[in-house]
């Protein structure tokens, strides 16, 4: 009986213990549950934050690659306003000179024909005198001496006939000035390349000869039977000269580095060939035997503002414009194609005729 | 040999509960006697009562202990209102107690007091010190700087801050029969002890950068110019300060940062936000936060490179000092923290530990001990 009183008040004590642990346990549950929920309240907080900054730093870079974009547009913008302005005025003074030349010269190489003719009559006037009258008097004929008359007679046509040649090349440089720089074609007209490139070549004729310090350049025009090509002429002879002028300056680098004995053995020339590729398209390819562009520099060659040349030498715009005179003026391609030792080549495609007039 | 025995209970009632304790103890024991020990206990408890209870049972032991967040031990695993009580048993160890009190006060007389009394006794040069400071009176950077400079930056410390359930309130520290607050206890080894240690963390810093442009100690007034508890408020609303969310401090160029937890305290009106350890000025913090796994993988981690580090064949008792900010995080899945330390070793090993307001430990296995928050430090104490 009384072990089982004993056993009671074990149990009793055991049930009052774990009844003090339980009610412990659910106060402190309780007080658990209400923290988990601050915590949980705190992390989405935290997180909601978190995912606002990610937002708000993308929006970030989102307007500053916007901005960047705009930058560079700006600038290129700036470099063609620039460039336009500048090829603007040396056309406007190209075609100016080229106009201001042209009467005058015109004048003296009209007149020519006159001047040989009446020269003529005068000689023969003389050559009759002389052959009526073979003594003539002292007088005549000290004069005819002392002006060596018989020399005369012979250097006034050699000389008028020189006269004629160089007239002849001032008339055909102004006219080349005036068919590069066409200042007179605003807009696409029907244009034949070859009379452009021949322009441009003539320009840089003295860029091409024999000089003292460089071989002269020899170049090879392989010509196709080209239709007229619907384009802004002027536009496009730019790029001729700054693809022209970049092969010569190549070139010439390369003769530089080369000894006599080389220069003759590997004559340096640029290769000028025109065909039609489809009804739709012409191509020009402008190819030089240099020692050609490396990977790199190829990648970067139509960046505006990107030159190898020495400070002052090169703006690092001719490449830059002249691709945007192909490809956006004109909706055709430039491409360059280079091999290291051998050379390069500049491949254009242009359009045979406007994009808006074959749209309608 | 170093004897180690744990009794834990989580009986509410301060006497059943010490009871309870102490026969477990006198079990394990098996006759022989306990030369100091540590006690670890809830904040509702009876202190003076359970003191008083220890000492009538072993007199005159050397005892230190504090208040927790949380108890865990190799008896009952992880407890919260529980009471765990470790004691140590050697005849080639010397274990000794000291407390400093009012610390706000006079911080270094206190410290040296501390140090004299838990000196005394001791033959062999100390080895190791074990201390429960104050969490909520003064900067436990500042009173770890005087610690390791009283010890002349010779002898490695462990422990960690006494904590109130995550009231912020108050928090009392034990020393023998005496119930203290403002006080720093510790307990100081001497002879053949053994030991080894690993500390891990789990936070990462997430979020933007701000730079601390004024402080005082360990409260932080502006962050990028503003008062600190704005910078709080962007990431947890108008709550007060979370000690789970520290501040990942990065001093002037340095990449690697520490963490520094709020103590809760905050001015409303200046702004400012009190921390349990020291922010300098010019530092980059960063709010920084965790998950579950994260903080579970590096408790495992700070067993496993403690057990990896131990320079005996195998340790004779394991403490824990983990921060409450884990234990706030992890919330039900707490339990699991001790669990995985566990897992670790096959044989079992008496362990005993709390969850602090700020841990203490080297980070190098024989350096100068630093002020940590959020980790979880692992101590494996034996004999050589």
């Amino acid at each position: 009986m009384e072990s089982e009183q004993i056993d009671a008040l074990v149990m009793i004590k055991h049930l009052e213990r774990e009844n003090r642990i339980l009610r412990k346990k659910l106060e402190r549950s309780e007080a658990t549950c209400l923290e988990l929920e601050q915590t949980n309240q705190k992390k989405e907080y935290l997180l909601r934050q978190i995912i606002n900054e990610l937002e708000d730093s993308q929006k970030e870079v989102q307007e500053k690659r916007q901005l960047e974009q705009t930058l560079i547009e700006l600038k290129q913008t700036q470099s063609q306003l620039i460039h336009a302005e500048k090829m603007s005025s040396l056309g406007q003074l190209v075609a100016g000179v080229a106009h201001e030349i042209n009467n005058p010269v015109n004048f003296i190489h009209g007149n020519l024909r006159y001047l040989e003719e009446y020269s003529q009559n005068l000689l023969n006037v003389v050559q009759l005198y002389q052959h009526h009258y073979p003594n003539a008097v002292a007088e005549i004929q000290a004069q005819a001496d002392e002006i060596d008359l018989d020399f005369l007679q012979k250097d006034l046509l050699k000389i008028l006939i020189s006269m004629k040649l160089g007239t002849d090349r001032i008339c055909k440089i102004v006219l080349s000035l005036r068919i590069f720089s066409r200042m007179d074609e605003a807009e696409f007209k029907p244009v034949d390349i070859h009379e452009g490139i021949d322009s441009t070549l003539l320009i840089l004729q003295h860029r091409l000869k024999s000089k003292p310090e460089y071989s002269e350049i020899q170049v090879i025009r392989n010509y196709g039977n080209l239709p007229l090509v619907e384009c802004y002429g002027g536009q496009l002879n730019q790029v001729f000269m700054n693809i022209l002028v970049n092969a010569i300056d190549a070139l010439d680098e390369l003769n530089e580095k080369r000894t006599v004995q080389e220069r003759k053995e590997n004559s340096t020339q640029i290769t000028i060939s025109t065909s039609v590729i489809d009804l739709e398209w012409v191509q020009i390819a402008i190819v030089d035997n240099g020692s050609g562009i490396p990977k790199e520099i190829r990648q970067r060659i139509f960046d505006p503002f990107f030159t190898t040349k020495p400070v002052g030498k090169g703006t690092g715009m001719g490449m830059s414009i002249s691709y945007q005179i192909v490809t956006e003026k004109h909706g055709g391609k430039l491409e360059c194609i280079s091999t290291l030792g051998e050379g390069t080549e500049f491949a254009i495609r242009i359009p045979v005729r406007h994009k808006i007039d074959r749209a309608s | 040999m170093l004897k180690t025995v744990v009794g834990h209970s989580n009986d509410p009632d301060s006497i059943s509960a010490i009871t309870e304790v102490l026969e477990q103890c006198q079990q394990s024991l098996s006759g022989a006697s306990p030369q100091a020990g540590i006690l670890f206990a809830a904040i509702d408890f009876e202190h003076t009562l359970i003191l008083n209870q220890i000492n009538q049972t072993y007199p005159g032991i050397e005892l230190i202990g504090g208040t927790t967040d949380g108890e865990m031990s190799s008896i009952l695993g992880f407890e919260q209102d529980s009471l765990t009580l470790m004691l140590f048993c050697s005849d080639t160890i010397a274990i000794r107690a000291g407390i400093g009190r009012d610390i706000s006060q006079d911080l270094n007389s206190a410290i040296k007091t501390a140090i004299a009394q838990a000196t005394t006794g001791h033959t062999e040069p100390i080895k190791l010190c074990i201390t429960f400071p104050e969490s909520l009176s003064t900067s436990a950077v500042l009173i770890l700087d005087s610690l390791n400079q009283a010890l002349r930056e010779k002898v490695p410390v462990f422990g960690g801050l006494t904590a109130d359930r995550w009231q912020f309130k108050q928090t009392y520290q034990f020393y023998k029969t005496e119930v203290c607050s403002d006080a720093i206890p510790i307990l100081l080894f001497s002879g053949s002890i053994l030991f080894s240690h690993s500390v891990a963390s789990g936070w990462t810093p997430i979020g933007k950068r701000g730079i601390v442009t004024k402080s005082s100690q360990n409260i932080v007034y502006e962050i990028d110019g503003k008062p600190a508890l704005e910078f709080y408020r962007h990431y947890l609303g108008k709550r007060m300060p979370a000690t789970e969310y520290p501040l990942a401090v990065f001093e002037i160029n340095e990449t690697h940062y520490y963490l520094r937890a709020t103590n809760g305290v905050y001015d409303p009106v200046v702004g400012s936000v009190t921390f349990f350890g020291d922010v300098p000025e010019q530092a980059i913090v960063q709010i920084a936060e965790t998950t579950h796994n994260s903080i579970l993988s590096a408790s495992r981690t700070s067993m496993m490179q403690a057990l990896h580090n131990y320079p005996g064949k195998e340790p004779a008792a394991a403490l824990y000092f983990s921060c409450c900010g884990r234990r706030q995080v992890l919330g039900t899945r707490t339990k699991e923290e001790y669990a995985l330390t566990q897992t670790c070793f096959t044989a079992s090993l008496p362990s005993c530990g709390f969850y602090t307001n700020g841990e203490i430990s080297p980070l190098e296995q024989q350096g100068i001990s630093y002020f940590h928050n959020q980790t979880f430090i692992t101590l494996l104490l034996g004999e050589a």
